[in-house]
């Protein structure tokens, strides 16, 4: 297995995995996407609301807001010493009080550990207007987005297969194909198309360039063919901001090893069960 | 009816006896002020 990354920031990446099946492929999505633990508000404490918005809308805009994750710092609940009681080991708290009138903020959230702080300060809660209040208090814990969307730290994650675009002889270089493709990811060359290797990754496989081509009276095949190249995917993971992408990608691939590795035992321990029986 | 309104004109806190009437200004639409107990919820 390979990864490459062509892109490789604090919130978006944008790598090709080789070497692996259709089934890894999209496991490895879906664990970056519900087994990746991050922090998010889950029980909401509302001492006054006067404003315009029920109590239970109020605390699920609480719930969606992206929180800085550290995951040295914060543990689940369900693997905490604490059993899940509650600890500063796996929850931490914010408090808001604020009057009207005003546009409530996530910014005026004051977070008990300063790290845990929401990573926008501008997403809009509500709006207070005149002789209008807003006092709660509320608690964020890790968990993961299997179990509510809140939690989870991709916005997108997706995959596609590396394009595999070959041109043959029988190309005559009208140009029905360069116009058509939507990403411009081919281009006039001497007498035939040709594909722009820098563009090749942004190539959608919608093989409107083929019907073109046939379009373009070259015959019942077309001259120009769009393959996807098996065990070859390009993968586009864009974070919420919660945690860096690199550590999401690496949480993930952990998860698998360990998942994996829970599952090899549990065949072990059959397999070895069946042998004791047979002995008998 | 238990529960303290407030007149939706004159904005005078009214406790509400046999009439639903503002007992200062007399207008009749009173808004229920929001209970003094403190709400526990989750953010789902």
């Amino acid at each position: 297995m390979d990864i490459v990354f062509s892109r490789l920031g604090d919130n978006e990446a944008r790598f090709v995995l080789e070497g692996v099946s259709d089934g890894f492929a999209n496991s490895f999505r879906r664990a970056m996407m519900s087994e990746v633990p991050t922090l998010a508000i889950e029980d909401v404490r509302i001492y006054d609301n006067t404003s315009v918005l029920f109590d239970e809308i109020l605390a699920s805009r609480l719930g969606l807001i992206p929180i800085r994750t550290d995951l040295s710092t914060y543990r689940l609940p369900s693997r905490c010493e604490c059993g899940g009681a509650g600890c500063p080991r796996c929850y931490t708290v914010y408090t808001l009080s604020v009057e009207g009138p005003c546009m409530v903020y996530s910014g005026d959230l004051v977070p008990r550990d300063p790290a845990a702080s929401p990573v926008h300060d501008r997403i809009p809660i509500l709006r207070l207007f005149e002789n209008q209040k807003l006092v709660l208090e509320a608690r964020a814990v890790l968990g993961k987005g299997k179990e509510h969307s809140k939690w989870q730290p991709t916005i997108a994650c997706g995959y596609k297969h590396y394009p595999v675009i070959t041109i043959d002889d029988r190309c005559d270089g009208c140009g029905m194909c360069v116009d058509e493709c939507p990403r411009g990811r081919l281009a006039n060359g001497k007498g035939k198309a040709r594909v722009i290797p820098e563009r090749l990754e942004l190539c959608l496989l919608c093989r409107l360039c083929e019907k073109a081509c046939k379009r373009g009276g070259i015959g019942s095949e077309p001259a120009i063919r769009v393959d996807e190249e098996r065990s070859r995917y390009i993968f586009n993971v864009e974070g919420d901001g919660s945690l860096p992408v690199r550590e999401i990608i690496k949480e993930a691939l952990l998860h698998l090893k360990e998942s994996t590795r829970s599952l090899l035992e549990s065949l072990d321990e059959i397999a070895g069960g069946t042998s004791d029986e047979e002995s008998e | 009816m238990p529960g303290s309104y407030k007149c939706a004109r004159c904005k005078h806190k009214v406790e509400i006896d046999v009439n639903v009437r503002c007992p200062y200004c007399g207008h009749r639409i009173l808004f229920k002020e929001r209970g003094a107990g403190i709400k526990d919820l989750k953010a789902r």
